[in-house]
């Protein structure tokens, strides 16, 4: 057993913070999407495709690695469609044309229900009259709030095939019966959009009988993905804060060098530490273990999620009035923890969900 | 990272596992969890007895050099032994102190002699140790020891007080920090000195706790003695020493004292989902964070031992700080889910409680020894974080 990350790992890591330091400053992530900082991930760092097969063009690495980029570019709160894309590319093993498009930079929108990502948002329709056979079934259904869904070239849509089975399908954006309506956002580092699709032609992602355990993995890949994002921020605050204590004085010392302040730091610090364990645990678990995620996912992203949420609170706090201003980035952070809480099952449903997975509870 | 144990350490686990189901049988099976935190006076002579019987088979002093009898094994081989056993539901450990804190010290900073004369006895299970370093005055503030002892020709002399010493009525020896050089002050002129407690000048006063029963006791030394050799270090040179005692403590148990705690997370929700308290939703929350928080307790604690380095400042720290307190809420969540009758005690003989209640108090000790969690905040404040002391 071994919890280190590898010397390539490290240098990962270190490269996409570098990377991130100079195109992700608080300016930058303030005026939002920028496709240029986008294609630098794609065509620099190869960041979509780290734990695409080598076949397709990506790096034939694990989760692993792209955990270590979801991880800092939560840190850095850069505007782009990173974590959709690298979650929703796990469910196109079938399709490595599409896998291949991701690789190129296509972004993805996960068309989930925002609240519990297991329920389907879609439903195919039987085939037109007519239909040969041959043409791709159809699909109606709305998703409300898609992450970063203006950006998106490609949908995976969780859905009921025409047996009322669930299934994964693929959409096209620019396809016929395709509307993608952008929402206005209180986490202003991300977009969200509403995706309508009626009648629109969709590529089949999961085998029939296998839909449910395809969706549960996606699931469970993006609270991993969540998690690890989650730890980013959170320990950006942590280390924001961290930093101003020991600059800031007042009543003629550094404020860092009061108790009161040093012991919420160290607590902040422990809870933080015990998320950055459990995600990044989750982030190898995703290839090395995926018969743990049925429980280790949901508590991944409900520990971590909660851990950022409150680092990012206490960061206000401790940074006084300045925190409190439009200014500072502290309500940056604030604002994205909380959204990671609310998306996709909160911390409070995903910790049932975890402990009735164990049998600890029963099922409601 | 790969978090799979290799095929070497599951062997290893096997041999472990093969061996507890042959030889934890009898009077060793029925102590049940004798002798864990809580319930450290519970079953000593056949603790004792059990003690010999796992050194005679080569399970005591798994990682020292073979040279004095161990085994060499790795940190995550003593995690998988300490796994084991308390999967098997052995009973507490009575020389955990010799084992873990008293041998290493004396590896490190022993005379071969003491090596010799100290290591077998640790390694048979026949010598028992306990911990003399806190004192009335001198608790989280370890350097304020006002103990003193004085070389009178081949023996030291030693006057005063420690407590808080766990097993001290059935340890063979103490490891002492004193103050050795008169008018020292704080961590200068301290020396740590091995004791023998079999001696007229020492006095062992148990501590009845808020349990009503009794782990620790105030030990007395009224001109106690022991010979000039039994210095480790140089004299004057005991804050090291014992520094570097603490510092050996690196957690191989963690992952056991976890299996004990899952136990009794899964009696709570057994006994929450009988009585139906589960249908309360607070209490149903508060089974499901303390699930998801054990989890949490494990990934950390492999985290550290599986060798991140970039946990390693502070981590045993931020370890105590997660665990401690998660085990303090579930002894409150064990009264509040059976609610009103925990107010009765078991029985009118004495002051009886059942493991709820004890397990409620007890948990109240966790964030007060091994270093309080305001201590560890410190530790974190410093050495991981950086900011400044106050």
């Amino acid at each position: 057993m071994d919890f280190a990350f590898t010397e390539d790992q490290q240098e990962l890591r270190a490269v996409v913070r570098a990377f991130l330091a100079r195109r992700a400053r608080s300016e930058q992530v303030r005026a939002g999407w920028e496709p240029a900082t986008w294609a630098q991930l794609i065509e620099q760092l190869e960041l979509t495709g780290v734990a695409l097969p080598e076949a397709v063009g990506g790096a034939g690495a694990s989760f692993v690695e792209a955990g270590i980029a979801l991880e800092e570019i939560g840190r850095a709160l850069l505007p782009a469609p990173y974590l959709p894309t690298v979650v929703g590319a796990t469910a196109l093993a079938a399709t490595p044309e599409l896998q291949a498009r991701v690789v190129a930079g296509d972004a993805i929108g996960l068309a989930l229900d925002a609240r519990d990502p297991l329920r389907a948002v879609a439903s195919a329709t039987a085939r037109a009259a007519g239909d040969d056979g041959d043409s791709p079934p159809l699909l109606d259904g709305v998703a409300p709030q898609v992450l970063d869904g203006a950006l998106a070239r490609l949908f995976v849509v969780a859905a009921r095939d025409a047996a009322g089975e669930p299934a994964l399908y693929a959409v096209e954006a620019g396809a016929r019966g395709v509307r993608v309506v952008a929402r206005p956002t209180v986490d202003q580092t991300r977009g969200q959009a509403a995706l309508h699709l009626s009648a629109a032609p969709a590529v089949r992602l999961s085998a029939p009988g296998e839909g449910a355990a395809a969706l549960a993995r996606l699931g469970e890949t993006l609270w991993v993905a969540q998690a690890l994002e989650a730890v980013g921020v959170g320990d950006r605050a942590l280390s924001e804060t961290v930093a101003y204590l020991k600059e800031r004085v007042q009543f003629g010392r550094v404020l860092g060098s009061f108790q009161a302040l040093r012991h919420r730091c160290a607590d902040l610090a422990a809870e933080l530490e015990g998320a950055r364990a459990t995600a990044h645990y989750a982030a190898w678990a995703v290839d090395g273990a995926p018969q743990e995620l049925a429980v280790t996912a949901p508590l991944a992203k409900a520990v971590c999620a909660q851990a950022a949420s409150r680092v990012a609170a206490e960061a206000i706090q401790l940074h006084g009035g300045i925190g409190f201003t439009w200014e500072h980035d502290a309500h940056l952070w604030f604002k994205r923890a909380k959204a990671t809480e609310q998306l996709y099952g909160t911390p409070r449903a995903l910790r049932r969900l975890a402990a009735e997975r164990a049998g600890l509870l029963r099922a409601a | 990272m790969d978090l799979r144990f290799t095929p070497a350490d599951e062997a290893f686990r096997a041999e472990v596992r093969a061996w507890l189901r042959d030889h934890l049988v009898g009077d060793y099976a029925a102590l049940g969890g004798a002798g864990r935190p809580g319930r450290e006076h519970e079953g000593l002579d056949v603790r004792m007895a059990w003690e010999r019987e796992l050194g005679a088979a080569g399970w005591i002093g798994l990682d020292w050099p073979r040279q004095h009898g161990g085994r060499e094994a790795t940190l995550l081989q003593q995690v998988i032994f300490h796994e084991e056993y308390a999967a098997a539901g052995a009973p507490g450990r009575v020389n955990h102190v010799g084992e873990q804190l008293l041998a290493p010290t004396v590896l490190a900073y022993g005379t071969d002699a003491q090596k010799r004369r100290f290591l077998p006895g640790i390694l048979r299970g026949t010598e028992l140790w306990c911990q003399g370093y806190s004192e009335p005055d001198a608790g989280s503030d370890l350097a304020a020891v006002r103990t003193q002892a004085r070389l009178d020709g081949d023996v030291w002399r030693i006057d005063g007080q420690k407590v808080w010493t766990s097993l001290a009525e059935h340890a063979d020896w103490t490891f002492a920090v004193v103050r050795s050089e008169p008018g020292s002050e704080r961590h200068k002129g301290l020396s740590y000195l091995l004791v023998p407690m079999d001696q007229p000048g020492v006095e062992i006063r148990p501590i009845v706790q808020i349990t009503g029963t009794s782990e620790f006791s105030e030990v007395f030394f009224s001109d106690a003695v022991t010979a000039a050799e039994n210095i480790v270090g140089a004299p004057g040179d005991g804050w090291r020493v014992a520094l570097g005692t603490l510092a050996f403590e690196r957690g191989v148990a963690t992952l056991g004292q976890q299996i004990g705690f899952a136990r009794e997370l899964e009696e709570i929700a057994d006994s929450a989902r009988a009585s139906g308290a589960i249908d309360d939703p607070e209490i149903a929350d508060r089974i499901a964070t303390a699930f998801c928080e054990l989890r949490v307790l494990r990934f950390n604690a492999l985290r550290t031992l599986a060798g991140d380095p970039t946990a390693a400042a502070g981590a045993a720290s931020v370890a105590k700080l997660l665990w401690a307190p998660w085990h303090q809420r579930l002894g409150e969540l064990a009264i509040d889910v059976r609610g009103v009758e925990t107010t009765l005690a078991a029985s009118g003989d004495g002051y009886a409680l059942d493991g709820d209640q004890a397990l409620w108090l007890y948990t109240r000790s966790d964030t007060i020894y091994a270093g309080s969690n305001e201590i560890q905040r410190n530790i974190i404040a410093e050495r991981m974080l950086g900011l400044p002391r106050g």
